[in-house]
């Protein structure tokens, strides 16, 4: 995240690397380095989930043998499963499993966590991928309102602003009440009844690949209400980091030499002011797509959405370890994932970035 | 700098959304966050009934009689409950941001005016949680630790403090590098003069603004948390968890989910006008 502070003063300044060591060019440096940090990142996700799960509150060996075992057979299964070796011993075992897809078997469902992760996650990345289209556009419109000066285009801002605000389970509530109590226009909640034959576990995506257009328009429905909920706080973020850059960058030198030329507004905006300005905006959309995947889990659960995070809802009720382990690494991965491409992107797009 | 950290950082000084304000504007904002600590603070005082023991008919609707709030599915008072449950919300928000202040504004001010390898190594690992999704692990620690409103608080703050540590150190280089550093240098003020007495006073303004600008986003998060079922336990009030046990009732009577709801949308959008308040009245760097 120090990027974006790069990034920053090197709007205002245009900062150069001031040495180039060893002959590696700088953005090769910077991708090996961000690449680097990212591997580390996982690993220290690795380690606090690993930590969590040994002070986590159930004792694996009397729930392998089952309640009413005498205290010898819970030893001797302690021995097996290897609960007695040193807690690094354990550690590396978790990640060997980890990266070879083992992650435990679930306490509520029975089934491995693995297993239940492939089969819900489709359905979070469609929300969340749909919400995060939803809020760049919503976001850019706020910006490039407020940056222009459009008429009413405050009215807008004002009730983007104040939706943010909310709680995003109090406005699933009142969308449900209204567009589904009172008008009957979307459904409460749930995904389409459409068979999906693969092959992305997606409703929409996997519909349209199958030229199936009634179905394609459910999927949409469904999908209409639970993103727009999960795109307004993202939208703002992005919005109000865009907006500020779009008046620092408006107000730049360049920008009055290209009107004074007599360009007009939008050919100013497109030519000479969007490119400068757009680089805080993105990384902050890349932090808020990892916000998402966290704040998805309250969205999908008003919803009842079949995916990942209706499933941690319904793991923490009943303190299923194993699977909020599972959640936790995988939607912290794409988190960590998610910011490193972004960053990376930046990187290869604008070699000031990488200065650092 | 504040605009890389804080998802809800504010584009210019002085306004909402554009709209400028004024100084009468500001103080008045900052009276409605003394009003909702006074009303937090007196809660029990206020709440006309037990909130946790049933009072009259199930699910009467708002400006019932007796019942401004109306009751909910057992006939609870869903005024009681509410305040309540903003005393609880309100305290742990602010517990949240104090204790982050408090460990990211001693981290930052140590980083930033050791500078050099102390500068490094805390700066280094503030970015590791930085670059952590907060909200998550916290998840998985309250999940760890059992259920129960400390340890929501605990896994919060864990994640909390990076981002006043970050602000507070850049705030404290920038100070430093001032000419009354260098005059305090050269009068023979020792390390732990120059911190206390020169560095610390001109960092607390921002620190101050960033904290308020800052406690609407732990009062969502806390909420979705006990949305969770990760709050405390079931019959003490806490908005989110309310929210969540009345879902079902959504639309025979939207006001049992709904009025809790509500609140917090109340408690955040006083807590991010105070905020702006609180910044327009402080002398902080923007």
């Amino acid at each position: 995240m120090t990027q974006l502070q790069t990034r920053l003063t090197g709007l205002a300044g245009g900062t150069r690397p001031a040495t180039r060591t060893l002959g590696v060019h700088p953005t090769v440096r910077f991708l090996l380095r961000r690449l680097g940090a990212a591997v580390l990142l996982l690993f220290v996700l690795s380690l606090v989930v690993f930590t969590l799960s040994t002070i986590a509150p159930g004792d694996p060996a009397r729930a392998y043998v089952g309640a009413n075992a005498s205290n010898a057979a819970v030893a001797e299964a302690r021995a097996r499963l290897g609960l007695d070796d040193p807690f690094l011993v354990r550690y590396a075992r978790f990640v060997g499993h980890a990266l070879t897809g083992d992650l435990g078997r679930s306490l509520r469902t029975r089934h491995p966590v693995t297993a239940d992760l492939a089969a819900f996650l489709p359905a979070t990345v469609e929300l969340v991928l749909t919400a995060f289209v939803l809020a760049l556009v919503l976001g850019a419109l706020f910006a490039v309102s407020g940056a222009l000066r459009w008429p009413g285009g405050a009215v807008g801002r004002g009730v983007l602003l104040l939706l943010a605000t909310a709680p995003p389970f109090l406005l699933a509530i009142v969308g449900v009440v209204v567009f589904f109590g009172s008008l009957g226009w979307l459904p409460a909640g749930g995904v389409g009844d459409f068979e999906d034959p693969g092959p992305f576990g997606m409703q929409a995506l996997d519909s349209l690949l199958h030229g199936q257009a009634d179905a394609w328009a459910d999927a949409i429905w469904h999908l209409a209400l639970p993103s727009v909920v999960l795109a307004v706080a993202p939208a703002v973020a992005v919005g109000r980091v865009l907006r500020a850059s779009l008046d620092t960058v408006l107000g730049m030198d360049h920008v009055r030499t290209a009107r004074s030329k007599g360009l007009t507004e939008r050919r100013v905006l497109v030519g000479h002011v969007v490119r400068n300005a757009i680089g805080p905006a993105l990384s902050m959309a890349g932090l808020q797509l990892g916000f998402m995947f966290a704040g998805v889990v309250v969205v999908e659960q008003v919803f009842s959405w079949p995916g990942i995070g209706n499933y941690l809802a319904a793991s923490i009720p009943v303190a299923d370890f194993p699977a909020i382990a599972g959640v936790t690494l995988v939607l912290g991965a794409v988190y960590v994932i998610t910011n490193t491409v972004v960053d990376l992107l930046q990187a290869l797009a604008d070699p000031r970035v990488s200065a650092t | 700098m504040s605009v890389a950290y804080a998802p809800r950082a504010r584009i210019r000084p002085g306004s909402i959304g554009g709209v400028a304000l004024g100084r009468p504007v500001s103080w008045l904002l900052v009276a409605l966050l003394v009003l909702v600590t006074v009303v937090a603070l007196a809660a029990p005082l206020l709440a006309p009934f037990d909130p946790v023991q049933p009072v009259g008919g199930l699910n009467l609707p708002p400006l019932s009689p007796g019942h401004l709030l109306g009751t909910d599915q057992i006939g609870r008072d869903l005024l009681s409950r509410t305040l309540l449950g903003i005393r609880v919300s309100w305290f742990s928000a602010l517990a949240v941001v104090a204790s982050g202040l408090l460990v990211g504004g001693v981290i930052g001010l140590v980083a930033g005016a050791a500078g050099g390898w102390v500068d490094t190594v805390l700066m280094r690992i503030t970015d590791l949680f930085l670059a952590l999704p907060g909200a998550l692990v916290a998840i998985a620690v309250v999940a760890a630790l059992g259920p129960g409103l400390l340890h929501t608080l605990i896994g919060v703050s864990i994640f909390w403090w990076p981002y006043y540590a970050r602000i507070i150190r850049g705030e404290t280089k920038a100070l430093a590098a001032r000419p009354h550093l260098e005059a305090a240098r050269l009068a023979g003020a020792g390390r732990i003069r120059l911190v206390t007495r020169h560095l610390l006073p001109g960092v607390v303004p921002t620190a101050v603004v960033s904290a308020s600008l800052d406690v609407g986003n732990v009062v969502l998060l806390l909420a979705g948390l006990s949305f969770l079922g990760l709050g405390q336990a079931a019959p003490a009030p806490e908005l989110g968890a309310d929210t969540a046990r009345a879902l079902s009732q959504l639309l025979r009577q939207w006001w049992v989910p709904g009025v809790p709801g509500i609140a917090v949308l109340v408690l955040s959008l006083v807590a991010n006008l105070g905020g702006d308040g609180i910044r327009n009245l402080l002398p902080a760097r923007r």
